[in-house]
């Protein structure tokens, strides 16, 4: 498979953005002062190299199949560490005050990195209810929705360690608690708006594929389970004076659980919605 | 009573409202049969009450451009599932090669008690499709060929399949990955009387190894049918289901001793002759009806329209990096610029 050299080589430049990151925030005494390293250039050309490989990966292998990688969990965990990696990099370049939370998001990619290193990288066939323009919309939404998720989840997990001493140094140059934890409602905001989108966009698509819009299957449930919780997560906020590491505590939550609706249900469903393809 | 309404407009109803709404979709998953329909019109019941009231009651809400569109829309969306799930009706048919679709042959119909579609509208001919196949059996795209009457009532030929179903009066008209081989057949009993039809065969290449089915003929005994085909079928190679190309032998059991039989050939048998016509095909089709569907689209659209509309307004009042002295500072510190 010609696109797995680029897959590794991707994978390698997002593992050194994280080591490069982690670095800067391990003190280096110069002198009699402790002072930080500074390589938020370097960790951002990384994290773009990664998302540049990770275009040819995929563009390889569309060529290769002919179809673009929507189908098994091998082509989902690649097409997400790639939306992933270029939304949170282009966060990260716009918002330099949130540049930090690369600390926490870097590692939950590597999540993916090393899943993706960890399953067969298996041919896949497009079903013939794939060919639609919607499973575009569906999909896209999708990834731009677990993108803003994580970036609320990576200000989030600041928030929570940030209340041990061993780590208060690392998030320093960072706004106070109260500005990080409206940061990262934010983008839950944004996030809640896109999973809308994407199940609009889900639902055209099922009954164009399948005769029906909704039909509770693996995903569809979890999904608007997802949607409830991030949603009624909102509700709570204005009704209840939630405290920022409960707030914390909830968007982590929902990040884990779209997480699982993502990746787990291939686990408990041949396909990605269960036996509709 | 004021304070009772408040309570059922506010956002602490709500997660109630929600939560039960969870506990519906969760109990609802994958449709089990055990699962009464309550669990999910309760809570949607509740949530509308509860969206209506907060339009009205809510000033955080009505006053609100982008907050009142994406409450009214969501509103709308339930209300529309509401009258969608009244009126909507479903059903399958199989259609043999040249046969016109044909209403008593519906069969699995499920339909709200406010349908009010006109089945006899729907006029479509069967004629036929051809289906890619790739490698390891893989169903690819289906071609299915149809002719419906056009406004004038003259017919005209088209192409369906898959994701592109036939659109008649606001039915929806899908082919299935169920569908298969029927032989034409014609019996004509020892008295004269003459019936033609078709035998269908069980799914195909799903059930290739199976392809059996019996008959009863007035007058006559139930004849067992084998049908042997040759489709060029291809387990490991790219493969195209051509029923028209198809060749199949018809093999019936005639007193313990195996005849076969090619298109255009006959057979006495006990009470009349049966003659085998041709080899045909039949495609099943799921027919699907709600007429709550654009407007159930243009509701879900302008519910996320004020969602963004609403973080315009939001976003732009309340710019948060700049809310604090700290932030600015620390702001001035990054100053946008990688080091």
């Amino acid at each position: 498979m010609a696109e797995l050299p680029w897959l590794y080589a991707a994978l390698i430049a997002y593992g050194l953005a994280t080591v490069v990151a982690f670095y800067d925030v391990m003190p280096v005494r110069s002198g009699r002062v402790a002072r930080h390293a500074d390589n938020e250039r370097l960790v951002f050309s990384l994290m773009l190299a990664g998302v540049l490989l990770l275009v040819v990966t995929l563009t390889e292998r569309w060529l290769r199949l002919g179809h673009g990688p929507f189908v098994n969990l091998f082509e989902l965990l690649m097409s997400q560490l790639f939306s992933l990696g270029i939304i949170y990099a282009l966060v990260y370049w716009r918002v330099p005050v949130m540049r930090r939370s690369a600390l926490v998001a870097l590692p939950m990619l590597w999540v993916l990195g090393l899943w993706v290193l960890a399953i067969e990288p298996k041919d896949s066939v497009l079903p013939p209810t794939y060919h639609n323009d919607w499973l575009w919309a569906h999909v896209g939404f999708g990834k731009v929705f677990l993108s803003f998720c994580l970036i609320g989840s990576s200000l989030a997990g600041v928030l929570l360690l940030r209340r041990w001493p061993l780590f208060q140094g690392w998030f320093r140059i960072m706004p106070t608690d109260k500005i990080v934890d409206a940061l990262a409602w934010r983008f839950m905001l944004v996030a809640f708006a896109f999973h809308t989108l994407m199940l609009i966009a889900g639902a055209v698509w099922a009954q164009d594929a399948w005769g029906r819009y909704w039909a509770w299957d693996a995903l569809e449930t979890s999904s608007f389970l997802n949607w409830l919780m991030l949603g009624a997560a909102l509700h709570a906020r204005v009704s209840y004076k939630v405290s920022l590491r409960v707030g914390a505590v909830l968007i982590l939550v929902i990040f884990i659980f779209a997480f699982f609706t993502y990746f787990g249900a291939p686990f408990y469903s041949e396909a990605a919605h269960k036996g509709v393809i | 009573m004021r304070c009772g309404l408040r309570w059922l407009g506010s956002t602490r109803f709500t997660l109630v409202g929600m939560a039960l709404l969870a506990i519906g979709a969760a109990l609802s998953y994958d449709n089990p049969v055990t699962t009464p329909v309550w669990v999910l019109v309760i809570p949607l019941l509740l949530l509308a009450v509860n969206l209506l009231l907060a339009i009205i009651v809510n000033p955080a809400i009505n006053r609100r451009a982008g907050l009142l569109l994406f409450h009214v829309g969501l509103l709308s969306v339930v209300v529309l599932v509401a009258i969608g799930r009244l009126t909507f009706m479903e059903a399958h048919i199989e259609l043999v090669d040249g046969a016109a679709f044909d209403r008593d042959a519906m069969f699995d119909v499920r339909q709200g008690p406010w349908h009010s579609g006109d089945l006899d509208r729907i006029r479509f001919i069967q004629q036929g499709y051809s289906i890619d196949y790739r490698p390891g059996m893989k169903r690819g795209l289906t071609y299915n060929h149809i002719l419906q009457a056009d406004a004038d009532g003259r017919l005209q030929a088209g192409v369906i399949g898959d994701d592109r179903p036939l659109l008649l009066d606001g039915y929806r008209i899908y082919t299935t990955s169920n569908k298969g081989f029927a032989p034409r057949l014609t019996w004509v009993a020892d008295d004269g009387l003459m019936v033609s039809g078709s035998i269908n065969m069980p799914s195909y290449p799903l059930l290739y190894f199976r392809q059996a089915n019996e008959w009863t003929p007035p007058g006559g005994e139930t004849i067992k049918f084998w049908l042997q085909l040759d489709t060029g079928l291809k387990e490991d190679s790219a493969w195209v289901l051509e029923p028209k190309q198809a060749r199949g032998t018809l093999i019936v059991n005639e007193a313990g001793q195996r005849v076969e039989l090619q298109p255009g050939q006959s057979l006495a048998l006990k009470g009349g002759t049966l003659h085998y016509d041709q080899l045909s095909s039949w495609m099943g089709f799921k027919l699907f009806y709600d007429p709550t569907l654009p407007w159930l689209f243009v509701s879900a659209i302008l519910t996320v329209l004020g969602l963004f509309i609403h973080y315009g307004q939001k976003f732009s009042a309340e710019p948060l990096l700049l809310n604090s002295k700290t932030d600015k500072k620390l702001l001035s510190l990054s100053s946008g610029k990688m080091a």
